[in-house]
C-alpha cells in the first residue's frame, strides 16, 4: 500500500490495491516528469529519499486521511532513482464511496506528501542542475 | 555518546558525505547540532532544515540517546 522504489511505478497495482466492492469511486493522481522548469528545458530527474520515514509518513497521511474523510483504501507510491521526461514519480489511489471523498482525500495526500515525505528531486537541464523543493 | 548524523539531498551534497558521526555530551538533539557544527563547520544548517530522530519528525529539544539516528532533512521535493 506504502512504498518508495526505483522500479517503475504500476497504475494497475495502485487500482487493484484500492478497489472494492463497497466504494464506487477510485480517485488516482499521477506525478510525471516534466521537460521544463522556469522556462529552461529538463533533460532528466533523479529522486532520492529517507526510504523508511517516507513510507512512514506515506502510511500517516493516509490515516489522516482516513480520519478525515470516509474513504476505503489509499495506495501511496513513490519513485527513486533516475527518471525520464514522462515517467510517473508518484501515484496516488484512494477509494470511497462517493466521489468527492476519493477526490478530496487524494487531493489531500499529495498535498501532504509535497510538504512532508523526505523525498528530494534534483532536476538536470541542458546546462547545469538544481534542487528543487514544493 | 556517538551519535550517528544522516544528510539528505543537497545537503549530502555540500557535505560530500551523507553519514557522519558525533560525539556529544548532551541529551538532546540541539546538542547534537552544536556537535555537528564543529565536526562539519561548512554543513549550513538553516531555518528551512527539519530534523528527524530515527524515522520521526522531531523539534531541537527532542531528547536523543545512544544507538539513535539523527536526520537533517533540507526542504523536500518529493511528488
Amino acid at each position: 500500500m506504502f512504498k518508495v522504489t526505483t522500479e517503475p511505478l504500476s497504475i494497475d497495482e495502485a487500482y487493484a490495491a484500492v478497489r472494492r466492492d463497497d466504494c464506487g469511486a477510485v480517485a488516482l493522481f499521477i506525478g510525471t516528469v516534466r521537460d521544463h522548469h522556469d522556462g529552461k528545458k529538463v533533460t532528466k530527474i533523479s529522486y532520492s529519499a529517507f526510504k523508511e520515514m517516507a513510507v512512514k509518513e506515506f502510511a500517516a497521511i493516509a490515516a489522516e486521511a482516513q480520519s478525515r474523510w470516509k474513504v476505503g483504501a489509499v495506495y501511496i507510491a513513490h519513485r527513486t532513482g533516475a527518471l525520464r521526461i514522462g515517467d510517473a514519480s508518484v501515484v496516488i489511489a484512494v477509494s470511497a464511496a462517493h466521489r468527492a471523498e476519493a477526490f478530496d482525500a487524494c487531493r489531500h495526500a499529495i498535498e501532504a506528501l509535497k510538504k512532508m515525505a523526505p523525498i528530494w528531486k534534483e532536476e538536470f537541464y541542458e546546462t547545469g542542475k538544481a534542487w528543487i523543493s514544493g | 555518546m556517538k551519535i550517528a548524523v544522516q544528510l539528505f539531498g543537497p545537503l549530502a551534497e555540500q557535505a560530500g558525505v551523507s553519514r557522519l558521526e558525533v560525539s556529544m555530551s548532551g541529551s538532546t538533539l540541539q546538542d547534537v547540532l552544536a556537535a555537528l557544527a564543529v565536526a562539519s563547520p561548512t554543513l549550513k544548517i538553516d531555518r528551512s532544515v527539519r530534523f528527524a530522530v530515527n524515522t520521526d519528525y522531531a523539534a531541537p529539544s527532542a531528547p536523543v540517546k545512544e544507538g539513535d539516528v539523527v536526520s537533517l532533512i533540507p526542504p523536500v521535493g518529493g511528488g
